[in-house]
C-alpha cells in the first residue's frame, strides 16, 4: 500500500517496528473534536453577529466562514481583512513593548484586535495566537443596532484563545 | 523557468490551474493525484491532504513552533500511521489542541496545494484507492483549492511581477535598510544568504512556503532581495538568439524559441 512521502524527521528502529505492529488497531474510531466550525458557531451566538470567519492575513485565505459577509464573497472580505489585519499587525507604532518592559518579547503580532466601526456595523478583527507559525486570526462582522461590542470583544478573545487550546 | 508576464500563463491564470483535478472532483474519486511539483490526496472528490517537496509538513510545522515536540509527533506516527489516523491520535491523545491541528493541516493543505498545482509540462496521474497516513481532518473542496490557487498567483504578481526569488537562492541587495521592516520579513532577510531558497528558509522558520514568496517578493519590491544567478540566464539568451537561422518567413517553433528566450531575459 501506497502510503504517500514519508515523514521528513527519521524515526529510530524502535517506532518503525512500533508502526506496523501496534497501528492496525486504530481503524474506524474517530469523533469530531472542537475546532474552526464549533469556533465559528459558538461566535455567530453573540447578539447582532451576521457572519465570522478565521482567515490567514498573510495569504488572505479563508479556513473557515459562516452566516452572511459584508459583500455577499465571504473570500473577497477574508482577502480585504486580511489586508487591515496586516497593516496592522506590521505598524511600528503598534509594535511597542509594555511601559516598564515587563515580560519581554511575545510570539505573534502585538496587536491584540482592531476594531472598525462603520454606519451600519462592526467589523472585529481578532488576532489568534498560536504555538506554531501562523498569521491568523477571527473576523465577526457585527449588526451596530443590535450587537454588544464591548461584550463581543471580550468574548472574541476568549474564542481565539479556545481555538487553539482547547 | 516560470515566464515572468505574459505567455502560456496568462491563460492558465483564467482557466482551472488543474482540469484532470476538476474532473476526478465530479466522479467523487479517492486517491492520490500525483504531479510534478506535488501531490493532493483526494477522498471521495475531496481534497484531504496535499504535500510538495517545496513546503515543509505538518510535522515540521508543528515541531518547529514548539507546538508539538519531536517524541509526539513520533509517538502518533507509531500508534496511528498504519491505520493512517495519525491526525486524530495527535488530537486525541493531547498532543495538539484540535482547532490548532486544523488551522496548521489547512495551512499546510493550501500551501502544497499551490506548488502542486504549478504550471507544468508533465503530465499529472492518478492512483485510485491511495490514500494518506495522517488521516482525515479538515476536507476542502477541489473547486475552493483551484481558486484559491489562482488567487495567490495574482497575489504574488501584485505584490512584485518578478517571480526568480520563488525558486532561486535568494541574496540581500546593497541597499541600506532605510524604512522600517516589519519582524517576521526582517527574519527572512537575515536568512537571505545567497544559498538559501524560499522553500529553504521556510522549513527552517517552520512556515508555510507561501508565507515565504509573499515575504520575498516584498523584500524584493522594496529593493532589499534578490535572486542569485540573474545574470546568468541573459548570457545563455544570447547563445540561443545567435544560432536562430535567418529566414523571411518565421514560422511558429522559431516563435515559440524567440519568446522562450526572451522570457529567460
Amino acid at each position: 500500500m501506497y502510503h504517500g512521502k514519508l515523514p521528513e524527521l527519521l524515526p529510530d528502529a524502535g517506532t518503525l517496528r512500533n508502526l506496523w505492529v501496534t497501528a492496525v488497531r486504530d481503524v474506524g474510531r474517530g469523533v469530531r473534536v472542537p475546532g474552526i466550525d464549533e469556533c465559528l458557531l459558538e461566535v455567530m451566538r453573540l447578539p447582532g453577529a451576521r457572519g465570522a470567519a478565521v482567515v490567514d492575513w498573510t495569504s488572505g485565505l479563508a479556513l473557515g466562514t459562516t452566516g452572511e459577509s459584508p459583500n455577499g464573497d465571504h473570500e473577497a472580505t477574508a482577502a480585504e481583512t486580511a489586508e487591515v489585519a496586516r497593516m496592522a499587525a506590521e505598524q511600528p507604532a503598534f509594535a511597542l513593548p509594555p511601559p516598564g518592559g515587563a515580560g519581554g518579547p511575545r510570539p505573534g503580532p502585538p496587536v491584540e484586535d482592531v476594531i472598525i466601526t462603520t454606519h451600519t456595523g462592526y467589523h472585529v478583527l481578532r488576532f489568534v495566537e498560536t504555538a506554531f507559525d501562523s498569521s491568523v486570526f477571527l473576523y465577526l462582522w457585527l449588526d451596530r443596532a443590535e450587537g454588544n461590542l464591548a461584550l463581543a470583544r471580550l468574548r472574541l478573545g476568549e474564542m481565539a484563545e479556545r481555538l487553539v487550546l482547547a | 523557468m516560470r515566464p515572468l508576464t505574459a505567455g502560456p500563463d496568462e491563460d492558465a491564470r483564467h482557466t482551472t490551474p488543474s482540469p484532470m483535478l476538476q474532473r476526478l472532483a465530479a466522479e467523487r474519486a479517492t486517491g492520490a493525484l500525483l504531479r510534478d511539483r506535488g501531490t493532493l490526496y483526494l477522498a471521495d472528490g475531496q481534497v484531504v491532504h496535499a504535500e510538495s517537496p517545496a513546503t515543509p509538513g505538518i510535522d515540521i510545522l508543528l515541531t518547529t513552533g514548539g507546538a508539538l515536540r519531536h517524541e509526539g509527533w513520533w509517538d502518533a506516527v507509531a500508534q496511528a500511521g498504519a491505520g493512517q489516523r495519525v491526525a486524530r491520535y495527535l488530537v486525541d491523545s493531547g498532543h495538539v489542541p484540535g482547532g490548532a491541528l486544523e488551522l496548521c493541516h489547512l495551512g499546510a493543505l493550501y500551501d502544497a496545494a499551490f506548488f502542486a498545482l504549478a504550471p507544468t509540462r508533465t503530465p499529472a496521474r492518478f492512483r485510485y484507492g491511495v490514500s494518506h497516513w495522517i488521516g482525515p481532518v479538515r476536507p476542502v473542496a477541489v473547486d475552493a483549492v483551484q481558486r484559491e490557487t489562482l488567487r495567490r498567483r495574482e497575489l504574488l504578481d501584485r505584490i512584485w511581477p518578478d517571480a526568480l526569488t520563488d525558486t532561486a537562492p535568494v541574496t540581500r541587495t546593497a541597499y541600506p535598510l532605510d524604512a522600517p521592516v516589519p519582524p517576521r520579513q526582517l527574519r527572512v532577510l537575515e536568512l537571505a544568504d545567497g544559498v538559501r531558497t524560499a522553500s529553504d528558509i521556510a522549513r527552517e522558520l517552520g512556515r508555510s512556503a507561501f508565507h515565504l514568496l509573499v515575504d520575498l517578493r516584498r523584500l524584493a519590491a522594496a529593493g532589499l532581495v534578490e535572486a542569485v544567478g540573474r545574470e546568468a540566464a541573459p548570457g545563455a539568451a544570447a547563445h540561443g538568439l545567435a544560432a536562430l537561422p535567418e529566414t523571411a518567413d518565421p514560422d511558429v517553433a522559431l516563435l515559440r524559441r524567440l519568446r522562450d528566450a526572451l522570457e529567460a531575459l
